[in-house]
């Protein structure tokens, strides 16, 4: 078998990827497959993501037969992000979610976070608080049959949850 | 502190704001409002002391390019010059980059193998801004960056290591071997492609994602470790058979910086290791605090900062040589 790459030498390594629920794979010469660890190891990812992404589309410009994927956010395309390397808005990882996850699988091996999370900011802490507060007024509302007064504060929770939901 | 092996460790995570576009070195209200949102969350945290906003544009060149070659800041953040700027504590060697790749790059330095010490001081400092601002991040994916590569925690974790009996027994190809097996890079510092001028290296992380801070960071102490061993054992050996032909390359590099009146940057950085090699293996009368410093003091930029007017060329390389006499004296 001919390398799927450079279409002259023998084929002699495997490359493997998940594509959501199925593994593709691709066959390699030792130059191809070196060169592929080169791009990993000095960090060239332009030329290892579209390498990777013509492997999983099987073709050299999935953007020109494939549907284009665009970012709702930023307006990044599929295509434009496997020329550049680059995300356009951390939106991008939920647009671009099905050609990411075998990309991240092939640079780190693992897809799963392991490490620190940010603290909760202020911000966050304080609307928090302000919702308990509000909460517990609500229900003090209902214990005194003030309907009217618990409906207000029911619609103030509202709106604090869908700003929170906008964040 | 000093270290035979290990000039300095170098901790870096990237961090983005929920609400901004990534490349916002092109765009130049997003990148002020990255500007304006960490320099006020700073404050705000209270760890402000000892930091300074720097924004690029309104430095000199020689300036901005002084704190590269001393990695206070990435070459990469020059590529920005209008729209990216530091919060710098040089005296603490921490920095936050600010219009990078990402929004942020908060980075520490420490003298010596001391990894550790250089993440806790990112750690702190990102725990400082998190309590103030919302950073780009998923529960699977962890803090996600403008490109997949440092996707996870968003860090690189980095020993600046001096191997030249590896270098010189053509030894680095085993090594870089050795340290991909492992998912780490190895890298010359200085010079272009695969030259390492001062036989200068860079080992870091190269995944970032699935594994823990901690992990990323005992991995690369561990190789840090396993090359330290390498380079003294062979340094060892030399000494054992050879040692008039290391003693030759040592003692003209000593003669050289010791006397010389021109000298270029490259030479220096050949000399330089010379007499690093000698002081480490006690056969030199200078401090290894001195030759790392002078690593940083006689490189262009940083040569071109301390003198008044732009000096290039011929007269650089004057003063370079002067530099270079007047602090192997002290
Ligand atoms: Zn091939
Ligand atoms: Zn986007």
């Amino acid at each position: 078998m001919l390398c799927e790459e450079c279409k002259v030498n023998e084929a002699s390594y495997t490359l493997s990827v998940m594509v959501g629920e199925e593994v593709k794979t691709r066959h390699l010469c030792g130059d191809c497959m070196a060169k592929m660890n080169m791009n990993i190891a000095s960090g060239n990812i332009k030329s290892l993501l579209s390498s990777i992404l013509s492997a999983i589309t099987g073709n050299d410009t999935p953007a020109e037969k494939a549907p284009e994927v665009v970012c709702p956010r930023c307006r990044t395309t599929l295509s434009q992000f496997t020329k550049t390397g680059h995300l356009g808005c951390p939106a991008c990882y939920e647009a671009f979610h099905e050609q990411l996850q075998p990309m991240l699988l092939q640079i780190h091996g693992r897809v799963q976070h392991a490490g620190r999370k940010p603290l909760a900011t202020e911000d966050a802490q304080r609307s928090r608080y302000r919702q308990e507060d509000l909460t517990r007024q609500m229900e003090q509302a209902i214990a005194v049959e003030d309907f009217e007064t618990a409906a207000k504060i029911r619609d103030q929770l509202k709106a604090l949850a869908e700003k929170e939901a906008e964040q | 502190m000093s270290n035979p092996i290990v000039l300095s460790s170098r901790v870096r995570l990237a961090r983005n704001y929920q609400d901004l576009p990534f490349d916002v070195a092109n765009k130049s209200d997003a990148a002020s409002m990255c500007v304006a949102r960490t320099a006020n969350a700073l404050r705000l945290s209270g760890q402000d002391a000892g930091f300074q906003l720097l924004r690029l544009r309104d430095m000199e060149d020689v300036q901005r390019k002084a704190l590269a070659e001393v990695h206070l800041i990435s070459k990469d953040l020059l590529r920005n010059p209008y729209t990216a700027a530091v919060l710098l504590n040089e005296a603490a060697g921490v920095s936050i980059m600010m219009n990078e790749e990402d929004h942020l790059r908060i980075q520490a330095i420490a003298r010596g193998m001391e990894l550790q010490k250089a993440a806790d001081e990112c750690f702190r400092m990102d725990d400082a801004l998190s309590r103030q601002v919302s950073f780009a991040y998923d529960e699977q994916l962890g803090y996600l960056t403008a490109c997949p590569t440092n996707t996870g925690t968003g860090m690189r974790a980095s020993l600046l290591l001096h191997l030249p009996m590896l270098t010189i027994l053509k030894q680095m190809g085993s090594v870089g071997q050795i340290v991909a097996k492992v998912g780490l890079t190895i890298r010359g510092v200085y010079g272009e492609g695969s030259e390492a001028l001062g036989n200068l290296y860079l080992v870091s992380n190269q995944v970032t994602l699935g594994r823990t801070e901690q992990e990323l960071i005992s991995a690369v102490t561990a190789v840090g470790h396993q090359l330290t061993d390498m380079e003294m054992a062979l340094r060892e050996k030399s000494l054992q058979n050879g040692r008039n032909a290391l003693e030759d390359t040592i003692y003209r590099s000593w003669g050289i910086m010791q006397y010389a009146r021109i000298m270029s940057q490259n030479e220096f950085f050949k000399h330089w290791s010379g007499v690093r090699l000698g002081a480490a293996m006690g056969m030199l009368p200078v401090k290894l605090a001195t030759l790392d410093a002078l690593l940083e003091q006689a490189q262009d930029a940083n040569l071109q900062a301390l003198t008044e007017s732009a000096v290039t060329g011929r007269e650089l390389d004057e003063k370079r040589a002067a530099c270079i006499r007047a602090m192997l004296k002290e």
